[in-house]
């Protein structure tokens, strides 16, 4: 029905109205209203089939869409009527398209909810003649499938740049604990540890990543809020496009914590693994060294 | 040995700023090297000596005076020019040998042929030549963590005499190395003198000051002392 | 020797050269991957929309084919209107809806298309042939998987259904003369092909002589936007679509993907680029000493850049070359991914292969790579040498 009615609307001010009919009211899709210039209290005529015939209608209001995301992409136009008035605009009588139930608020605490929405489904199932009752939950499930294609994408993309992040993080910090070979070096001649060395750098590891962690979180932060100003714009939408809910706040870090650390370790056990001569003069036999002794 | 001088400097001075102090390393030396020569120069730590030897060898500038290397105004020349001087006129020791972990020790000697631009044959052939002449024709294919430090010594002597060079400086040649290699490493500093090249090493060992012919006292950026020695 | 010296440099830390040249595979493949991604959906799609060779679409004003329940009137005038015109080669109009086949107690459901055999533009035939007579029908393999039905077979189906009286409307008995292949339905879509008069006739006066859209192709040599001009003041009512402009609305629907490659493009580009130029600055701080005496020597300042922006160039070269066969692996994986959208003709690939998209990305990451080395080896190559060997002498 509605799809009918979208190609059907066609928009045009009048002066005057006709003399035996006041006209009803309609309400207006606040995109539709801005790309056509409708005001309130504008008149419009709305029909079937453009060009044709029709009824003259007031616009009461403006409506925002929900933040649906499977209107998303559509760049179609809605309007609200009389549910009477649609009827018999497109002469489909005494028919809907659905009914939407709402159960008695009371109903809705406590664990009594899902078998009441259950049995109400299941005594409108068997009453129903040649139609179905489905729980809204489930309808959601089925229309959003489109977003949970979208999420597994963008699940395989982290997966894959948190695989490139480790990496990264694994050569830089080897990189940099390499760069102080000598420094480690002297401290084992000294007659420090292996472990204290290890832990040193480990505390170093896990500080460069608790301040990463935040920073990036920040910068992840913003940029949500950058791509939600710029999708809510470009698909004229309230829909949210991205969010940082304290769960993925808590799993980047934690996650950007465990590889941080894991690689400060790596790089740590390699450098004490090796022998302190080995690290301060790069050779790896066992002859004497003359340059070494000096 | 013929009469113009290898090396000329003309009241150089080198000065270096510490924070806010001004360290005079080199102040206001004359100097004159004879084609030919084997000149050490010695002195306190401190005293200016390898200052003096990296103005000479082009790889610093003086704050005043001039030097003079072969003729030509090392202390003038802009970067690229005293890069290439250097690649084909001047051969350096260091005490730390600075050899390329990465290459052997025929490649360490063939890298300044290859700047030069010797073809690789040519090159290959010189390098094998070289390290026969300081001994190490055996250890071609070694890196230099395979090599003892006399031997990485050698190796960098060899580099050094890569491209004929005019003038060869050393910088504490013995300074790494134990009373055994350092006089073997004595003996082939006095070969290649005697083989032509010029000398002017830098030393604070005594036994490598009195194979020179020729010794430069310095004292706080001044030359206090020079004379020929061993009736040369 | 340059090249000698890069390569020993990169072979004596192996550990930190693979794990660099990993990481830039990764890198390299993500880069690969958005580069796909940005021209893959738009050529992908282009290419479906002319696999018959019909360049122009006309659907009810303001919608696009098949976008809604909306028909156009009159078809059979338009459609002769269309074939007089001199630029027009083929007209071939469509009728969308639906047909019902009760089987074995349950009903079957598939997209039905009636459409002129000759000229049509929706399918090809993968076994048997066109459905030509009035009661011929050609259907998807999906349909005879579940319906049980083979080509041959003879079965009853219905254009509308009233649920609430659980009655079918304009049944009819069609034989199956052929299998095709349906270019613009989505993976596992159970679809039908039959005459355009019979669906219309099937879905009864509702229906008479409308169609939901036709498909045009433009003679050889001919302006296609001339066509779509001529057609759109020959037909007001409806909306005249050339294969651009559809591709343009395509875009516009999806530009975020477009937009999601290039941002995780840009970021893979840095990512490698940052890692080759914390490896080559680590490098130079590393062997400063070794890089000075090369100054002084007599190695040339340009060559010694050269050959530390060599080594980061030879890594990311390496990593690329890895990161291609990545890439394509990765590509294969995220499009099966997005291939599962709702209603997506199975014929669309997110991600589509061209040379020149491994070119471009190629090309970019060594460019990245050349930039990656040049600050950090230009540094370590102008540091005061008499200066730098003292310090390195003392450390």
């Amino acid at each position: 029905m509605f799809a009918a009615l979208l190609a059907a609307v066609a928009l045009q001010q009048i002066d005057s109205l006709p003399a035996h009919r006041a006209p009803r009211t309609v309400v207006v899709d606040e995109r539709l209203a801005a790309d056509a210039g409708v005001k309130l209290g504008d008149q419009l005529i709305v029909s079937r089939t453009p060009g044709g015939a029709g009824d003259t209608v007031v616009v009461s209001a403006f409506m925002r869409r929900r933040a649906d995301p499977s209107e998303v992409a559509r760049a179609e136009y809605r309007v609200r009527m009389h549910l009477g008035e649609l009827q018999s605009l497109i002469d489909y009588g005494d028919r809907m398209d659905r009914f939407a139930l709402l159960s008695h608020p009371e109903q809705r605490e406590g664990s009594a909810l899902p078998s009441l929405t259950d049995s109400a489904i299941r005594r409108i199932n068997g009453a129903a003649f040649g139609f179905q009752a489905h729980r809204s939950r489930d309808i959601a499930v089925e229309t959003s499938q489109t977003f949970l294609v979208v999420s597994r994408f963008h699940r395989a993309i982290g997966v894959i740049t948190i695989v490139a992040s480790a990496i990264f993080l694994l050569c830089i910090m080897l990189l940099k604990v390499d760069e102080r070979r000598r420094d480690v070096a002297a401290l084992r001649l000294m007659g420090i540890s292996a472990q204290s060395i290890t832990r040193s750098v480990m505390v170093e590891a896990s500080v460069v990543a608790v301040v990463g962690s935040v920073v990036g979180l920040l910068i992840g932060w913003i940029a949500t809020l950058i791509i939600n100003w710029h999708y809510r714009g470009v698909y004229r939408t309230p829909l949210a496009f991205a969010l940082v809910t304290p769960q993925i706040a808590f799993f980047a870090m934690t996650l950007s914590l465990v590889l941080g650390l894991l690689a400060g370790y790596v790089a740590a056990r390699r450098l004490v693994s090796m022998p302190p001569l080995e690290l301060l003069t790069g050779r790896r036999d066992d002859r004497p060294s003359v340059a070494a002794a000096h | 040995m013929s009469d113009a001088p290898v090396v000329l400097t003309r009241d150089v001075r080198r000065d270096y700023h510490m924070g806010d102090e001004i360290v005079h390393a080199v102040r206001g030396v004359s100097l004159e090297v004879a084609r030919g020569d084997y000149v050490a120069i010695v002195g306190p730590s401190g005293c200016g000596k390898s200052t003096l030897l990296n103005l000479i060898g082009g790889i610093d500038r003086p704050t005043a005076g001039s030097v003079t290397v072969d003729g030509n105004r090392v202390d003038a020349m802009r970067d690229a020019a005293a890069t290439r001087f250097r690649l084909l006129s001047i051969g350096f020791v260091f005490q730390r040998f600075y050899l390329m972990p990465a290459l052997t020790a025929a490649e360490n000697v063939e890298l300044p042929m290859a700047e030069a631009g010797l073809s690789t044959a040519r090159r290959m052939e010189r390098a094998r030549d070289l390290l026969a002449y300081v001994g190490l024709a055996d250890r071609r294919k070694h890196r230099p963590a395979q090599l003892s430090g006399g031997e990485q010594q050698r190796v960098a002597i060899a580099r050094a005499l890569a491209n004929s060079p005019k003038l060869l400086l050393a910088d504490e040649p013995t300074g790494e190395l134990d009373a055994k290699t350092g006089a073997e490493m004595i003996d082939l500093l006095g070969r290649v003198n005697r083989d032509g090249t010029t000398v002017v090493v830098v030393t604070h060992d005594e036994d490598l000051a009195r194979a020179a012919r020729r010794v430069v006292h310095m004292r706080d950026g001044h030359v206090v002392d020079d004379h020929r020695q061993n009736g040369r | 020797m340059l090249f000698r010296l890069a390569w020993a440099t990169l072979a004596r830390h192996r550990a930190r050269t693979l794990l660099a040249m990993l990481g830039v595979a990764v890198s390299a493949a993500m880069l690969l991957d958005m580069v796909m991604l940005s021209s893959g959906m738009r050529s992908s799609f282009k290419n479906l929309l002319l696999a018959r060779g019909f360049q122009i679409r006309l659907a009810p004003k303001g919608t696009l084919p098949l976008d809604t329940d909306a028909t156009i009137g009159n078809a059979a005038e338009i459609a002769s209107a269309l074939r007089a015109m001199p630029d027009v080669a083929a007209v071939s109009p469509v009728l969308g809806g639906q047909l019902h086949v009760p089987r074995d107690g349950r009903t079957v459901t598939a997209t039905a298309l009636g459409g002129d055999a000759q000229w049509q533009g929706d399918y090809e035939i993968t076994d048997g042939r066109e459905p030509r007579a009035p009661d011929e029908i050609a259907t998807s393999d999906d349909f005879l998987r579940a319906a049980n039905l083979r080509v041959g077979d003879t079965l009853s189906a219905a254009a509308g259904y009233d649920p609430q009286l659980r009655a079918f409307s304009g049944m009819r008995r069609l034989r199956i003369v052929g299998r095709a292949h349906f270019l613009y339905m989505a993976a596992e879509q159970r679809a039908v092909a039959l005459p355009l008069a019979t669906l219309q006739a099937m879905q009864g006066e509702a229906a008479r002589d409308r169609v939901s859209f036709f498909m045009v192709r433009a003679r050889q040599g001919a302006s296609v936007d001339s066509v779509l001009r001529r057609i759109e003041l020959a037909v007001p009512k409806v909306s005249a679509i050339s294969t651009e402009s559809a591709i343009r609305q395509v875009d516009q629907r999806l530009s975020y993907f477009r937009q999601l490659a290039f941002i995780l493009g840009t970021v893979s580009l840095a990512v490698g680029f940052l890692l080759v130029t914390t490896l080559v600055t680590v490098s130079v701080n590393e062997r400063l000493g070794e890089i000075v005496v090369m100054r002084a020597i007599g190695v040339a300042r340009g060559r010694v850049v050269s050959q530390i922006v060599l080594e980061g160039t030879a890594i990311m070269l390496a990593g690329a070359v890895a990161g291609l066969g990545l890439g394509l692996l990765t590509a294969r994986y995220l499009n099966s991914i997005l291939a599962s959208f709702p209603g997506l003709p199975a014929s669309i690939d997110f991600f589509l292969f061209e040379p020149r998209d491994a070119w471009a990305a190629l090309g970019m990451l060594v460019a990245a790579g050349i930039l990656a080395g040049i600050y950090p080896s230009w540094r370590g190559a102008s540091v005061p040498i008499a200066m730098t060997l003292r310090e390195e002498a003392v450390g």
